[in-house]
């Protein structure tokens, strides 16, 4: 029933990158008021179905651990939250550009920054329906069993979302210096969004990394051991504090920020998809 | 040491050669290809902070007075009848756009200003000061930490830490005794464990001083020593017994783990090679080598509770008879003064992201005075060293109230 619910969302999605495709070919405001409507009924229905598999996570968790006292029914509710695997997190990636785009820079959630939004949301929740990915709910393992869970995903997966938000700037920012054109953004407002994520994933991604090595540090006894997923973290933060120096000490903008952004982008895919998949270690999704 | 240049030079040569330790390296983030470039930029980290630091506090701790508001660059301006209360309205005007102003009076000049983001300049020294002590944690950990395992079987008192680097033993000082190990696994079958705990016992001279669980998330500090319940394994307690049989014939065969023993009359050798408490939820199991003869050995797993799901070795068939297994606890074992350091690096740098990328310094005034035919003239003063975008859309919309009369 969810899987199908998130099928719909995730037509929604396109519709909504097509609606704003279109109000950014055809300067329309009413296509980019309708765009930005169905947006908000996208991520409503979207935030109903994280919640539902939320409520499900939790009452099978009960079936296996029969607990009595509030406390501990809130400590569950909070392990339990839908993040803890690898259909999940796409999921929750999913919810967060659209969720992180309305709160942060909802003026300028239309046009082609809106299709990327859209159409990134999109594309999460169609490899997640589509791809094989395994869409059970799995009991928790101990290691997993950690207040710092829920804190440690929201932070990480908010900070990627700004930066895959960034990271449309960053090519409409260098599709507009290719061949200028009116119907995108001026080049002045593009490197300020471009700031704007970054500084916000930046923070995010920080407090994602902190979180991990505290939690790493309780589970294990050791706040860093170059997990291949603690490694490409690291990269992806140099690789934003170079683009942040650069900009902020040395000035630098436009263009040669873009292809930073981009870089970055790349490190934050691999630190999610190729970490995963190519470099075994504690955050691999597939053992 | 301090140019950016090199800062950026640092950062990136650091990302590649992480980049290479993850593709198999793990050594290299111990080496000297990495180690030097670390110690390079908390040298420039450090020297960043010498230089600039000082000069960050007297900004930071300059108080913004009606003297430095007047010598603010203007923005625009605007007029308004002699009869309306000028000072009121403006005052009224900073306030809901910006904040409570300050006034002072200089003459016939009224200034009213507001000022934020004053700590701003702390802001990247804070976090360049966080990354040093979260560098430095490291080094004290490194130089004066102990970090290693201990394996203990139910009953069995441990006193040494198996230590990584040096291996080599190191006496703890007082006894771990493990009381009680247990695992418990879901009932679907996943095989994955739910739960794994350690209950322990510390003894020094003998005596019992402290009883704990030790469970995953869950650490047990005792004297010097933090336990992590980081893992466990399985072992048998006694011969594995197999029942081998051929046709109608049964016998019973015991093994001992990792010793070829030969099935009777023929030339085909086991041997039990591990042991499993729960193989992908399919209950106890034992990992079989098998060889005809002196061929080349070949693997196969036998299931207690899934005879059926292994291949009979030619014309024998193999089953699990019995098979006692004894669990044993791994636990972390550290002692770590510089994670104190790290922690505290970590609550610095969350302020000193805060001010560094979220709060600009911006400062605006308005100067009123009355002009020659008696009416109210004004000038909106105003400046923001960075991030100018929210400062011009501000004083933009100040300037249009104003303009429009204050309200």
């Amino acid at each position: 029933m969810l899987s199908q619910a998130l099928g719909t969302v995730m037509l929604l999605y396109l519709g909504v990158a097509l609606l704003f495709l279109a109000a950014g070919l055809w300067a329309s405001a009413s296509l980019n008021r309708w765009g930005r409507l169905l947006l908000g009924a996208g991520l409503a229905a979207h935030t109903a179905i994280l919640l539902a598999r939320w409520w499900n996570s939790y009452h099978l968790a009960l079936g296996h651990t029969p607990l009595t006292l509030f406390s501990e029914k809130l400590r569950l509710v909070i392990l339990q939250a839908p993040m803890s695997n690898f259909y999940e997190s796409l999921v929750f990636f999913a919810w967060c550009l659209p969720f992180l785009a309305t709160l942060t820079f909802r003026r300028y959630l239309k046009d082609y920054l809106g299709t990327v939004v859209a159409l990134a949301a999109c594309l999460l929740l169609a490899y997640a329906s589509l791809g094989g990915v395994d869409s059970r709910i799995k009991p928790l393992m101990p290691a997993l069993k950690s207040n710092w869970l829920l804190i440690h995903v929201v932070t990480c997966f908010l900070g990627y979302a700004s930066f895959t938000l960034g990271f449309g700037v960053a090519i409409l920012h260098l599709a507009q210096e290719r061949r200028p054109r009116p119907s995108l953004p001026p080049q002045p407002q593009l490197d300020r969004l471009l700031y704007q994520t970054t500084i916000i994933g930046f923070l995010l991604l920080t407090l994602g990394i902190l979180t991990g090595a505290v939690w790493a540090e309780n589970a294990w006894g050791r706040y860093w051991s170059w997990d291949p997923k603690e490694t490409w973290s690291l990269i992806t933060w140099l690789i934003y504090a170079t683009l942040l120096h650069a900009r902020l000490v040395k000035g630098w903008q436009g263009r040669r920020i873009a292809w930073l952004a981009v870089a970055g982008f790349l490190a934050v895919l691999f630190t999610y998809f190729g970490v995963s998949f190519l470099l075994p270690g504690l955050h691999s999704y597939l053992t | 040491m301090t140019s950016i240049r090199l800062t950026v030079f640092l950062l990136l040569i650091l990302a590649v050669v992480a980049v290479v330790g993850t593709l198999g390296f793990p050594g290299l983030y111990y080496s000297p290809w990495f180690i030097t470039p670390l110690g390079l930029l908390a040298l420039n980290l450090l020297s960043c902070l010498v230089k600039g630091l000082p000069q960050a506090i007297k900004r930071a701790s300059r108080p913004f007075t009606g003297e430095m508001a007047l010598a603010l660059p203007e923005r625009g301006r605007f007029t308004w009848p002699e009869e309306t209360a000028a000072p009121a309205l403006v005052a009224e005007a900073l306030r809901q756009e910006l904040g409570r102003p300050r006034q002072k009076i200089f003459g016939e000049k009224q200034v009213f200003f507001y000022g934020r983001g004053r700590l701003r300049p702390l802001g990247p020294y804070c976090v360049h000061l966080a990354l040093v002590l979260i560098l430095a944690g490291g080094v004290i950990g490194k130089f004066w930490g102990i970090e290693g395992q201990i394996l203990l079987q139910p009953g069995v008192d441990g006193s040494y830490i198996e230590l990584e680097q040096p291996e080599k033993s190191l006496p703890l000082g007082f006894l771990v005794r493990l009381e009680k190990f247990q695992v418990q696994y879901y009932e679907d079958n996943s095989g994955i464990p739910k739960e794994f705990r350690s209950d322990l016992t510390f003894l020094k001279d003998g005596a019992e001083i402290r009883h704990a669980v030790c469970r995953v998330n869950d650490p047990v500090t005792f004297g010097a020593y933090t336990f992590y319940q980081s893992s466990y394994g399985v072992m048998p307690s006694g011969p594995i017994q197999l029942e081998v049989s051929q046709g109608d014939k049964r016998q019973m065969l015991d093994l001992t783990l990792r010793r070829w023993v030969q099935l009777p009359g023929s030339e085909t050798q086991v041997m039990a090679v591990r042991v499993e408490g729960n193989l992908q939820g399919y209950g106890p199991a034992v990992q079989l080598a098998y060889r005809a003869g002196a061929g080349h050995p070949q693997v196969t797993w036998l299931l207690q509770k899934h005879p059926e799901m292994t291949e009979p070795l030619g014309p024998f068939r193999l089953a699990l008879a019995s098979l006692k297994l004894e669990y044993y606890s791994i636990l972390q074992v550290k002692h770590d003064p510089g994670v104190w350091w790290v922690y505290g690096g970590f609550l610095l740098l969350l302020p000193g992201l805060y001010l560094a990328f979220f709060r600009p310094s911006q400062r605006w005034a308005v100067v009123l005075q009355k002009g020659r035919k008696g009416r109210w003239e004004g000038r909106l003063l105003g400046a923001s060293p960075r991030s100018r975008e929210t400062f011009i859309a501000r004083t933009d919309r100040l300037l249009d109230r104003l303009q429009r009369g204050g309200a």
